[in-house]
């Protein structure tokens, strides 16, 4: 019964091929214990009498079992039965029958455990498909007629040929089981004792535990994939066995032999033998598609990397695959139920034509990570957030900065010598300084060593600072338009999201710029080269006071990268110093209320402490500026009392005193409110912006103010921190509201503290009486305080409470001692940025479902990770990971459609349905194709299937044999086809076949037991895997 | 007993200036009432920590002045908070209209949009009522916020807003993290009282964390000194000094 299996080994031994064949187990005892001369089949009563044997006599119930002396083998045996016992894997349980493709649909998980027999460590793990708990119910019952569920899914025929599988699964079709194998990946089980050993151990725990789950256990070299096993029920056994072997004896390969096998494997007594159900699947694989339908030009680096500059457009990304992401077709033609007569295929003839297979399914496969421009650019540019070099280190100048400053003092020196006036510096267009202080620069230290080379250079440049191209410097707003359209989008919006920075920022541009260098000009080095460039032209900004164009106007976005805010407080520093020094030329600054701010923190003369020189030879006209007429007669009714007693106003005095001096810094009128006590108009002064400040300076301080405490003096001194800002508007108040109280300030600066209740009067009418509420009457609180110490000093002559030069200088040196890595971490989340949106909109040509799930992932993903000051890099890598994927994917879809031609598709129908099928291959690993060789799409793969035929005919034979036309002709009609030499389809790469039926076994009065045996022929390797089951009892 | 604490939330305290904020926190934290609290100038700091459903959380509570000129110091701090406390004084209906403002104040300057606000309708113990209940509740749900009316003088109300806020917060993944990274989040229920409602911890959050330095251990209470004069330089103007 066994002889053809037998023939087999042998067959096998002879060629030097191993095959575990298990059985009959030659009883080669690996130790002296007795036991081991068992069979491993009869170790169930090899158990028994070990029992026996231990405990005399006496069966008892309680009685002392003795392990002392037990070898390693029982040990090993035991830790098997308690790991089975652990599982919960004891005794039977049914399940629903398996429903149509649950293996792929369903979960499948596994639990693992280590086991060692001796000193070889073994993994045991339990692989099973998750199923609902109602489907467990029957687990209570004690079915003692029941068959194994493992043995009943031998038989069942609705998961053949699982897309996704354990290949135990799939051999055979097994929603449970166990796996013993060596723990080690290097480690193999290779001696055929050793073998029978393990599977002597598998079937006595399977015996004592009464587990009905199969277990296997691996041999040979893990590569192989060979596995013996065994699944036990009541009075029923199912032996899993294998043959594995690189070629294939011929009367195997076709369906004949193997019935012949299967046949005579089972042994079965009976005559005429129950009918064999079959199984049959033939895998084509499709793969030199591409010199005809490859869809992409791969974009063409070597002209970006060599060619123009001009051709090259910065602050784009690149997208797509450089290669066919899709390498390979394979279609399977299933002939999913077969009876055994139905069909001829042997050696000589065969009826399986695929294109009368019933069933065809498709799957493609992916070209692992195919180079993907836009995730190589990401990826890239992620890469320098590891080096550690600084910007000097890198160029290898540390004298670099000096120069620069050399030359800038060089020009200043000159400018000096030859106009006596301070240098008109707005007159002069930006882009002249800008290139010459460039060029100069680089005449210094000459062209060869730059790493970037000048037209690129000034691309950047220009395309960073368009402002530098125009005559005319920007002045007032900054570039950034905020009536935007675009500003209002959520699109625009995601640097929200990502903290990164807006898309028209030039961060943002930045970022890309640095991105692009460092991919195609000059690596590290070019990013360091760029960087360097662009701190010299900020400060140069700053010293020449001209606006940073591409950031939007106020103080710093706490909602963009740290880089971005401290872009912004340099440009709010400019803007300020700007001002100031314009301030002094033209006296009408403090005229518009929109310039408030500006000019309001204007340096008196009297607190010059932290300005230049040349400031200071400015500030001398300042004196008469501020008395100036304009600023007179904008007062109209103060004029003949407050003439002329500007300056002076800063003593102390009483509102009485100070009722005589001139208002100054006034805003506009409050509404119709009138001072307390002499019923003037209330004025709002001018007043100054408070600093404005980034994350950092933030953190910093809100980290001060918390260090103070919580007691009374901590909150007070905290208090007190913080009145600057109000001490300098009530200074302005009083400037601008000669005579006021503090009841007037109140009312313009805290309006619900001034409580105004009506009364009537002496006379009987009724009056509006007003005062102050009770917590600013409260004795000495800190408003009153302040009130009594501020003196009426306008807003202008007051001490800044931002010190822009200070602040400048910070952030100047800041950009300056960023190293390369630093400023990576810093743009990484515009890149990323960028990135997403890219892909977006990509995606949006294609309209792929999936990959629109996919983005939104990322956002949020990307919004979680971003959102806290330094991430891990893992986390940041899992993110450009992700976009390199979609990119893939929709280079993918591209691909295959332009392969399945469905925008060549003119029905719509169809279209859709090829449309359909397409997004399917790129989600499912399996898609069905409707209507098989009949239907649209099996047509067009038939199709691809012959001009690939065509190709290999050609370049095998001749081609002038066979003249174009009349292969056309043989295309079109099959029937001639058939007689000639050439198919459509290439011969299967991959024979699958599974062989069942139910028969009793050994003998003819033993029970009728599922027998079940799979094999796979391809090009290199031939496998059988049989189970066969037989009972136990009657034999 | 630092050790306990699961996390540091950062709670911010916003509103029209008078309606009693800075009440309301002094009621929370030191269970007094004053009723002649000197007006905030700024921003103003406590700490406290309440334990909800047996976490510990210390509470860095941020209270900032409500006049309209300090609004344009006082965004910078609303970076980082994990909840917002938005008050409004019932017995003033000009406070209640003045909500959109701070709400979109808020949108403006916080810098995640996933933090839990909370509205409390204050004042409740005055007799001159001016805004219902129900228009209170009605735009808590229209900007999916809590709502509590309370009474900083009375107490009414006031723990519960605290406790409201932070066990929803709690409850938002992602929203905090563990002080501790290791420790995980503690879902053993140890004090409580029958029937308490069970908070589960937010899962576990594989997120960075965002480094919150309050420093706020116990030896770290003492301001150092250094660090105040540098920042008493940057705040104070000469008139003060």
């Amino acid at each position: 019964m066994i002889a053809a299996f037998d023939d087999f080994q042998t067959g096998l031994t002879t060629r030097g091929r191993c095959c575990a064949e298990a059985r009959p187990r030659p009883p080669l005892p690996p130790s002296p214990d007795a036991l081991l001369f068992f069979p491993a089949y009869l170790a169930p009563f090899a158990a028994l009498l070990k029992m026996a044997a231990d405990s005399e006599p006496e069966s008892e119930v309680f009685e002392i079992t003795d392990f002392t002396t037990a070898s390693e083998w029982e040990r090993f045996i035991s830790k098997i039965e308690e790991v089975l016992n652990d599982w919960k894997l004891i005794g039977n349980s049914l399940g629903k029958p398996l429903e149509k493709g649950v293996f792929t649909s369903g979960t499948w998980e596994e639990k693992s455990d280590e086991i060692s027999f001796a000193d070889f460590k073994f993994s045991v793990t339990h692989h099973y498909l998750v199923q609902d708990s109602t489907d467990k119910e029957g687990k209570d019952e004690v079915l003692e007629d029941v068959i194994p569920q493992s043995m009943q899914d031998l038989l069942c025929m609705n998961n053949d040929f699982p897309p996704r599988a354990h290949c135990l699964v799939r051999w055979y079709g097994l929603r449970e089981f166990v796996v013993i194998a060596p723990a080690a990946n290097h480690d193999a089980v290779l001696s055929e004792s050793k073998c029978n050993l393990l599977l002597s151990s598998v079937s006595i725990a399977l015996g004592n535990t009464g587990c009905q789950v199969p277990l296997f256990v691996q041999i040979h070299h893990k590569w192989r994939r060979m596995y013996v096993g065994e699944c036990q029920g009541h009075g029923v056994r199912t032996d899993f066995e294998m043959v594995h072997l690189r070629k294939v004896p011929n009367q195997y390969t076709h369906l004949s032999g193997l019935l012949d096998i299967f046949k005579s494997k089972i042994g079965c007594p009976l005559t005429p033998l129950p009918p064999v159900s079959i199984a049959i699947r033939l895998t084509y694989v499709l793969q030199d598609w591409q010199q005809y339908f490859w869809p992409q030009q791969p974009p063409d680096i070597d002209a970006l990397v060599g060619g123009e500059v001009g051709g090259l457009e910065f602050g784009k990304l690149p997208f797509g695959a450089c290669e066919d992401p899709i390498s390979e077709l394979h279609l399977a033609t299933t002939w999913p139920h077969l009876t055994e007569g139905i069909i001829v295929d042997n050696d000589v003839y065969s009826d399986l034509d695929p294109i009368q297979a019933p069933h065809w399914s498709v799957r493609v496969r992916k070209a692992d990570n195919p180079q993907c421009l836009l995730g190589d650019f990401v990826t890239e540019f992620f890469k320098i957030c590891r080096r550690k070099e600084s910007t000097d280190e890198i160029l290898g100048r540390s004298t670099f900065e000096e120069e620069g400053r050399e030359i800038a003092d060089i020009t200043h020196a000159l400018s000096k010598l030859t106009e006596p006036a301070p240098v008109p510096i707005h007159k002069l267009s930006v882009s002249n300084m800008v290139h010459t202080a460039k060029k100069k620069i680089r005449k210094h230290r000459g062209v060869e060593e730059s790493p970037l080379n000048n037209d690129v250079l000034n691309t950047i440049l220009l395309f960073l600072f368009p402002d530098a191209a125009s005559e005319k410097p920007l002045d007032g707003s900054s570039a950034v338009d905020n009536n935007n359209p675009l500003s209002e989008s959520e699109e625009y919006n995601l640097y929200n999201q990502f903290k990164s920075a807006p898309s028209d920022s030039l961060t943002y541009k930045l970022a890309l710029c640095l991105c692009m260098i460092n991919f195609y000009h000059g690596g590290l080095k070019g990013v360091a080269h760029l960087w360097q460039e662009f701190v010299l032209e900020m400060r140069f900004r700053w010293e020449n006071n001209f606006l940073i164009p591409g950031l939007a106007s106020g103080p710093p976005d706490l909602r963009c990268c740290l880089l971005h805010q401290k872009l912004q407080m340099l440009n709010c520093c400019i803007e300020r110093k700007k001002a100031r020094d314009e301030g002094r030329k033209t006296n009408t600054s403090d005229m518009f209320p929109g310039d408030a701010g500006k000019a309001g923190d204007q340096l008196g003369p009297d607190n010059l402490k932290d300005t230049d020189k040349e400031k200071g030879e400015v500030g001398k006209s300042w004196d008469s500026w501020s008395d100036s007429e304009e600023e007179f007669f904008e007062c109209l009714s103060d004029t003949e009392e407050l003439k002329g007693n500007g300056q002076e106003s800063g003593k102390k005095g009483g509102p009485k005193e100070t009722a005589s001096l001139k208002p100054e810094g006034r805003l506009h009128q409050h509404g119709k409110l009138t001072l307390l006590h002499n019923g003037e108009p209330l004025y709002i002064p001018v007043t100054q912006e408070p600093a404005p400040m980034t994350e950092d300076l933030l953190e910093e301080q809100s980290e001060v103010l918390a260090k103070l405490g919580t007691s009374a003096e901590g909150a007070h001194l905290r208090a007190r921190m913080q009145s600057a800002c109000l001490l300098s508007d009530m200074e302005s108040f009083k400037a601008a509201n000669p005579g006021c109280f503090l009841e007037d300030f109140v009312r313009w600066y805290s309006p619900r503290d001034y409580i105004e209740e009506e009364v009537i009067d002496e006379k009987g009418n009724m009056v509006l009486k007003g005062e102050l509420s009770a917590r600013m009457k409260i004795p000495s609180n800190m408003w009153v305080e302040a009130w009594e110490t501020a003196k009426p000093i306008p807003a202008r002559r007051q001490r800044r409470l931002f010190d822009d030069t200070r602040e400048a200088e910070k952030v100047l040196h800041y950009l300056a001692v960023q190293k390369p890595a630093d400023l990576a971490r810093h743009l990484l989340p515009c890149v990323i940025h960028a990135a997403v949106l890219k892909v977006k909109e990509e995606e949006n040509l294609e309209n792929i479902s999936l990959v629109k799930k996919i983005i939104k992932q990322i956002i949020t993903h990307s919004s979680k990770v971003l959102h806290f000051p330094n991430p891990e890099d893992k986390k940041l890598e899992e993110i450009i990971h992700q976009i390199t994927n979609v990119e893939a994917i929709i280079a993918r879809a591209r691909s295959l459609k332009a392969k399945f031609g469905t925008e060549k598709c003119e029905q719509e129908e169809e279209k859709e349905d090829l449309e359909k099928f397409v997004s399917c291959l790129l989600e499912q690993p399996e898609v069905l194709v409707v209507g098989a060789g009949r239907g649209h799409a099996g047509k067009i793969i038939h199709k691809l299937f012959v001009n690939a035929q065509r190709l290999t005919e050609s370049s095998d034979e001749a081609a002038a044999m066979a003249p174009p036309e009349e292969e056309l002709k043989r295309v079109s009609s099959p029937e001639e086809r058939r007689q000639n030499s050439v198919s459509d389809f290439p011969p299967p790469a991959g024979r699958e076949l599974i062989l069942r039926t139910t028969v009793p076994r050994p003998a003819p009065y033993s029970r009728a037991l599922p027998q079940r045996m799979y094999s796979v022929l391809t090009k290199e390797d031939f496998r059988l895997a049989g189970a066969f089951s037989s009972d136990t009892s009657f034999f | 007993m630092d050790e306990d604490v699961l996390t540091t939330l950062k709670i911010l305290i916003i509103g029209e200036s008078g309606v009693g904020k800075s009440s309301l926190l002094l009621r929370f934290t030191d269970d007094t009432f004053d009723p002649e609290l000197a007006a905030t100038i700024g921003v103003d700091f406590k700490v406290k920590t309440i334990s909800v459903d047996g976490n510990k959380a210390k509470l860095a509570i941020w209270d900032t002045a409500g006049q309209e000129r300090f609004r344009t110091l006082t965004p910078s701090y609303y970076r980082g908070a994990q909840g917002v406390i938005l008050v409004y004084d019932v017995t003033r209906r000009d406070t209640f209209v003045k909500l959109d403002n701070w709400l979109n104040e808020l949108e403006t300057y916080c810098t995640r949009n996933d933090i839990v606000n909370m509205l409390v309708g204050n004042k409740i113990d005055k007799e001159n009522r001016e805004v219902d209940r129900n228009e209170g509740l009605k735009f808590a749900r229209k900007h999916s916020m809590l709502f509590i009316e309370a009474s900083a003088k009375t107490c009414d109300g006031v723990q519960c807003a605290f406790e409201e806020l932070v066990e929803k917060i709690i409850q938002t993944p992602g929203l905090w993290e563990s002080e501790n990274q290791n420790k995980g989040v503690k879902l053993i229920h140890r004090e409580e009282g029958p029937g308490g409602g069970a908070c589960g911890g937010p899962e576990e959050s594989k997120m960075a964390v965002p480094t919150e330095s309050w420093c706020l251990g116990d030896s770290s209470w003492m301001p150092q000194l250094s660090m105040i004069v540098e920042c008493y330089k940057y705040f104070v103007g000469p008139g003060l000094s």
